[in-house]
């Protein structure tokens, strides 16, 4: 998901920025016709009519929908200062997994990481709360736990890992 | 919202800015604010450099460069925009000159409370203070440190409970309301003979909704204070962190709506296009004003225990606060600026900048608030990214505007080569700085992380070699403020 993001991002802030830098050349130009806030008005339709399609879109399916627990393989990870405990080293591809996370002291992030560092998903871990995330890995391998919100002088060494296994046939 | 239908005024004749009241004081701020801000990015180079392995750093000392940094920024993005709209209030409102200097000593009072904390006692906990990290720092700072950075907040949180106290007295004297001051006259067509400038018109809504946003912060403070001497006093961790966030979000956007006076007020001078309110400007500052308090949860959209309507509503306001800033204050920039035969000069060129910087980085941080592409991007450096264009392109351009307006003589002439090479130099540091930000990102770097893993490295040293420039850039307008009022007998 991320390039497809970073990629969509660029266009738009590039297209912004042309439009600056087209608007500033223009102060040596024609001053804007009487149709300049018609063209106003188009454009805050025209953002409002995108807003609601991306919204109904990306919120349609609810991003945090958990898998049920019939089928869903359930994982505890607890967090502290500076580490994390998972309760499952092996997990099966094609599986769904809920993530039960908790911490026993500040708030933390649960980020979890396949094998080239990219981020697959994440959910924050807060004092007093238990709070979940559905993810299916398709791809054994060694997957990583990192902390993803600042928790103090060692947060950057508040990793562990675990191991995705092919599905049994 | 004037526009481009309307005849251009003769001549670029400008207002004598020592002429304005309070301008001493106001100059001071801004001296302090070019000074911090460039000390603060000083701090930001170091860590990136620190990130990419060029430097050795400990990681305790980084965090209190780092909660510095952004507890430095954020403080001073404020202070530069109170500075601003107190300038451009006092056009037309009489404002106490004893309330400013109280604002002024009261900040610097927590600006010393906040170094101390973090330069002497170690607090190291990041400006957020989420709680209850302060009172659990694994030994790396003493309580007492974790009370002074907070006591620091409440020093400056009172003075600008202060600020915003003669601001809302002194219009709610001159407009009857701050119903009237917000436009409201407008929105509902009814006959207003004199109706509030546009100066008001964000001075009435920030002084709400920045208000609200202190006295939750200040709960909080109070909250974390009393955990720290009473560690049984306990705090729901995620109440806690709504205020800390509903706080912290509306304060520094407020520090961007109230320095986006200075285009209000200066660019008609270059364009001779007076910026007028009318109603479809009323109305976006309404919006913006429940918008700004509205849209905090898309901080967290993490937070899956939050209800989800909340949720749904962080990700919404995200997208749509972006219709205000780019349908109207950008668009109307555009209509200002165009067959304005307008003089570009560093204050009007950082000034249109600004707007620009500004509508543009809402635009990664409006896709950041939804809520499926927040999975993979919170926390990450996509952060750092968004929030850095439409603070270093946007609110800090906004302030090294003003601070070139305020020193440019009493004729508008074109950028001389210094400026022009100070301009692009800020342009090109900024632009690829935040670029690799998002870049950085999009390649799942953790935000916030003191040491960073060998395929980090080398998102880490392009970064820093454009905050390189950044400082340059910064350095230059910031000695030739200070240069020139030297120079003007100020």
């Amino acid at each position: 998901m991320q390039p497809v993001v970073l990629l969509i991002s660029l266009i738009l802030m590039a297209a912004l920025t042309a439009a600056f830098w087209l608007a500033a050349r223009a102060s040596r130009g024609e001053a804007p016709g009487p149709k300049a806030n018609s063209k106003r008005t188009g454009l805050i339709w025209a953002m409002t009519i995108a807003g609601v399609i991306i919204s109904v879109g990306s919120l349609r399916q609810w991003p945090h929908a958990l898998a049920s627990t019939g089928d869903a393989l359930e994982v505890h990870v607890s967090g502290g200062q500076w580490w994390w405990d998972i309760d499952t080293t092996e997990i099966p591809a094609g599986t769904p997994v809920n993530f039960n996370v908790t911490t026993e002291d500040v708030t933390h992030g649960m980020g979890i990481y396949d094998s080239g560092l990219t981020l697959l998903t994440q959910v924050q871990a807060i004092p007093g709360y238990t709070t979940k995330v559905t993810y299916t890995f398709t791809e054994p391998g060694t997957y990583q736990v990192l902390c993803m919100e600042f928790c103090g002088v060692a947060h950057h060494d508040m990793v562990n890992e675990f191991e995705v296994v092919a599905a049994e046939e | 919202m004037s526009t481009a239908s309307e005849p251009a005024a003769a001549g670029h004749a400008a207002v004598e800015p020592s002429a304005a009241p309070q301008a001493g004081a106001v100059k001071l701020t801004m001296i302090l604010s070019g000074a911090v801000f460039a000390l603060m990015m000083v701090f930001g180079l170091i860590m990136r450099a620190a990130q990419g392995q060029w430097i050795e750093l400990d990681p305790a000392l980084f965090y209190q460069i780092l909660t510095a940094h952004g507890a430095g920024m954020v403080g001073t993005a404020a202070l530069s925009g109170a500075a601003i709209l107190w300038y451009f209030s006092g056009r037309h409102v009489v404002l106490t000159a004893g309330i400013f200097w109280a604002f002024l000593g009261l900040f610097l009072l927590g600006v010393v409370l906040i170094l101390g904390a973090i330069f002497v006692g170690g607090y190291g906990g990041a400006w957020t203070f989420l709680f209850p990290l302060p009172a659990l720092s694994g030994g790396a700072w003493e309580a007492g440190a974790a009370a002074a950075f907070m006591l620091g907040y409440v020093s400056i949180g009172v003075g600008f409970l202060l600020y915003y106290l003669e601001l809302g007295r002194q219009i709610h004297a001159r407009y009857g309301s701050l119903a009237r001051a917000l436009g409201w006259n407008l929105i509902l067509g009814r006959e207003d003979k004199n109706p509030p400038p546009p100066t008001i018109v964000a001075a009435a809504a920030v002084t709400i909704f920045n208000s609200i946003g202190i006295i939750l912060g200040a709960a909080v403070l109070v909250a974390s204070l009393v955990h720290l001497l009473v560690p049984g006093f306990e705090v729901d961790a995620l109440l806690a962190k709504n205020l800390i966030y509903f706080f912290g979000h509306v304060f520094i956007n407020a520090s961007i709506y109230m320095a986006v006076t200075a285009v209000y007020e200066i660019l008609p001078e270059y364009t001779g296009r007076p910026w007028k309110s009318n109603r479809l400007f009323a109305i976006a500052w309404n919006a913006v004003l429940i918008f700004v308090m509205a849209v905090y949860w898309h901080h967290l959209l993490q937070d899956v225990v939050m209800p989800p309507w909340m949720l749904v509503v962080g990700q919404l306001v995200s997208y749509f606060s972006g219709i205000p800033l780019i349908a109207v204050t950008a668009f109307s920039t555009f209509l200002y600026v165009r067959g304005s035969r307008m003089t570009w000069d560093l204050a009007s060129s950082l000034l249109v900048l600004s707007v620009a910087g500004w509508s543009v980085g809402s635009i990664p941080a409006s896709i950041d608030g939804m809520i499926s592409v927040n999975k993979v991007m919170h926390n990450t450096m996509w952060v750092p990214g968004h929030f850095h264009t439409y603070l270093l392109l946007g609110e800090v351009a906004m302030a090294f505007g003003f601070m070139a307006w305020l020193v440019r003589g009493k004729t508008i002439s074109q950028m001389g080569g210094l400026d022009r090479a100070a301009f692009v130099t800020y342009l090109a540091g900024a632009a690829g700085f935040v670029t690799v930000f998002l870049f950085s990102g999009a390649a799942s770097i953790p935000r916030r992380w003191a040491v960073h893993y060998e395929e980090w490295l080398t998102h880490d040293r392009i970064g820093t070699l454009f905050s390189v420039l950044v400082v340059l850039g910064t350095m230059v307008f910031v000695l030739r403020f200070v240069a020139r009022l030297g120079r003007s007998g100020d």
